[in-house]
């Protein structure tokens, strides 16, 4: 077997491990702090597969992740007895709807282009749940409370536990992550990929650009569904902050800070960024500013991000030079 | 009938002092294809230091000349050292990065200046009232109607009649034809982005007494600058003028019909532009 390969596979499981042992191995402020570097972790992968992976910065992507926490906001409010994992599928696709109206009008354009426009519509439907206050409680936001999750066989279980939720969260978050990434690697997944490469060569070879990327933001809107969802079932509460700009910005933040070459780096974004936020904070109320250096710093001098300073290329040549003496 | 008149006066001052905001960004989107995100913290920069300069030294008119010249060449600098640097790495990271500058100044900002609002003084000159229409109406907004005016009538001639105004037209249309014509492009592109950062001090300076001054003011113009950059066009100086006092009345006279909704009209409005135009009004072809 291929060293790398091995070594990929042994930190690989020893992650699963750590993830799995989690909740015995920490206090249960750090749970809270580990759900919500879950959430955000899908919320970052989600972000990326467009940037990293399609070369469109989705500035407004909060919008997306928004719907699909008022989605199950509303279903917990309205509903009584809606099964959990209905609630959070039915918030995945109306995070997808969303996507599918967002995506219509700006996957035809790129760059700037296309970063605004997704920030426009972010804004617009950010004055939307601000405004319309019947619905949506406005500023004032809504309480939920936790629904128990009925799962066959077992019974029903309380998700007011703390460490019951996160094993939760964890299993729908590790889902939804190895789904994108079977996702990029099916023919719609590459056709993406190519449009960022080259975006008329792969117009020439009979993709349709605008179906290929609508197609990857609606998967993607899909996902950000998910963890908004799982972020308003973890806080029992919304406001029309989980799709204003600031929340946009944070998810930027997480997968630029992390690496958007990589498929990892920005679930890495998300741990770096919630446990420095977490300790930063607690030292100085202005932590935004070391986030914005950490920030700029990374994008002057480490293009790749965080997990750009591994060098894999390195790892596996020094591999390659141990197996040959 | 009245009350529609000062409504349309009130859109046309904010609608001038978006222009003055917006025109600095669209310049340099036009030139340099960055999208610079900075520019919002510049104009909140020139209102702070309009308040620094007009308490400490007591005179409005100075800040008026050293805030536009401070940011300005702060403006220069962050050209030199930062976004230069990422040029190679293309116009995302660009915009990551004055993202990431514009958030770094509107800290800094917090930090000097605290995050409550400031109120700056409208100077003793233009203070009071001018009868117009049978009613009173505040000179200072008078003055930030006529003053903004001046400034794109001043632009116009920079941009339309004079030498530099030719390098600069001809660099937005091909930046490396003049290049190899033996114009120092980077130059320009310097002088041209630390020109925007003043122009927006500048309108910092102005706005400052009118809307007064707050950490969340860079977030506020910014929004709507976005509206104005692509509604009237990428890179279009006369759509962005357009778009501008289209803006200005839009929110005013939303304010004044459907206050609830007034916020949603701007976002509509650039739905609608993009749907029947995806380059804008006055965009060409991307």
């Amino acid at each position: 077997m291929n060293p790398l390969r091995a070594l990929k596979i042994a930190g690989g499981g020893t992650a699963s491990l750590f993830l799995l042992l989690l909740p015995f191995l920490l206090p249960l402020i750090d749970i809270h702090l580990a759900t919500e570097i879950l959430i955000f972790a899908l919320f970052a992968v989600s972000f990326n597969l467009l940037l990293g992976y399609c070369g469109l910065l989705p500035f407004g992507h909060a919008a997306c992740f928004g719907v699909g926490a008022y989605a199950t906001a509303l279903i917990f409010k309205h509903i009584t007895g809606m099964p959990f994992l209905l609630t959070i599928m039915i918030s995945a696709l109306a995070g997808f709807a969303g996507a599918l109206i967002i995506g219509f009008f700006c996957v035809r354009l790129s760059g700037g282009y296309f970063a605004l426009i997704s920030l426009a519509f972010q804004m617009f439907f950010y004055a939307v749940a601000l405004k319309w206050r019947a619905v949506t409680s406005g500023d004032d936001g809504m309480s939920i409370s936790r629904p128990d999750l009925y799962l066959p066989g077992l019974g029903s279980v309380s998700l007011m536990n703390i460490e019951t939720l996160y094993y939760v969260t964890l299993a729908i978050v590790a889902l939804a992550i190895v789904a994108c990434y079977l996702f990029l690697k099916t023919p719609l997944g590459n056709a993406g990929i190519s449009m960022r490469e080259n975006v008329n060569r792969a117009s020439f070879l009979g993709f349709n650009v605008f179906l290929t990327r609508l197609a990857i933001f609606c998967f993607s809107g899909f996902l950000a569904g998910i963890s908004g969802a799982l972020f308003v079932v973890h806080q029992e509460f919304v406001a029309t902050s989980v799709m204003d700009v600031h929340m946009s910005f944070t998810v930027m933040l997480m997968a630029t800070i992390g690496g958007t070459a990589h498929f990892l780096g920005p679930v890495l974004g998300a741990v770096f960024f919630i446990v420095f936020q977490d300790w930063i904070s607690s030292l100085t109320k202005h932590w935004w500013l070391f986030m914005g250096i950490v920030f700029v710093l990374v994008v002057l001098y480490a293009e790749g991000g965080l997990i750009g300073l591994f060098k894999w290329e390195k790892i596996s040549a020094w591999f390659a030079s141990e197996k040959e003496s | 009938m009245d009350i529609y008149a000062m409504q349309a006066i009130h859109g046309l001052v904010y609608g001038m002092l978006l222009f003055l905001v917006s025109s600095g960004l669209t310049l340099v989107f036009g030139m340099m294809g960055v999208l610079n995100l900075a520019h919002a913290a510049f104009y909140m920069l020139g209102a702070y230091f309009a308040y620094t300069i007009t308490t400490h030294l007591g005179n409005f008119w100075l800040s008026l000349v050293l805030a536009p010249l401070i940011v300005g060449i702060l403006g220069v600098g962050i050209e030199h050292f930062t976004l230069r640097k990422v040029h190679k790495s293309g116009h995302v990271a660009e915009l990551l990065l004055t993202f990431g500058l514009f958030y770094v100044i509107g800290e800094v900002v917090r930090i000097i200046w605290g995050s409550n609002p400031l109120r700056v003084p409208v100077p003793a000159l233009l203070a009071g009232q001018i009868p117009l229409l049978g009613k009173t109406y505040p000179i200072y907004r008078i003055f930030i109607l006529g003053f903004s005016f001046l400034i794109l009538i001043g632009m116009a001639l920079l941009i339309l009649r004079s030498r530099i105004g030719i390098i600069i037209r001809a660099a937005v249309s091909d930046a490396d034809m003049v290049d190899v014509l033996g114009t120092n492009v980077p130059r320009v592109f310097m002088g041209v982005f630390g020109g925007g950062a003043a122009l927006a001090a500048l309108a910092g300076v102005i706005a400052a007494p009118f809307l007064s001054t707050y950490p969340g003011m860079g977030l506020d113009i910014l929004l709507d600058c976005f509206v104005v950059i692509v509604v009237g066009g990428f890179g279009s100086l006369f759509g962005a003028f357009a778009t501008s006092l289209m803006l200005g009345q839009l929110q005013s006279f939303g304010i004044l019909w459907i206050p609830r909704l007034a916020l949603v009209f701007q976002f509509l409005l650039m739905a609608v532009v993009l749907i029947v135009r995806p380059t804008g009004l006055f965009g060409e072809k991307q």
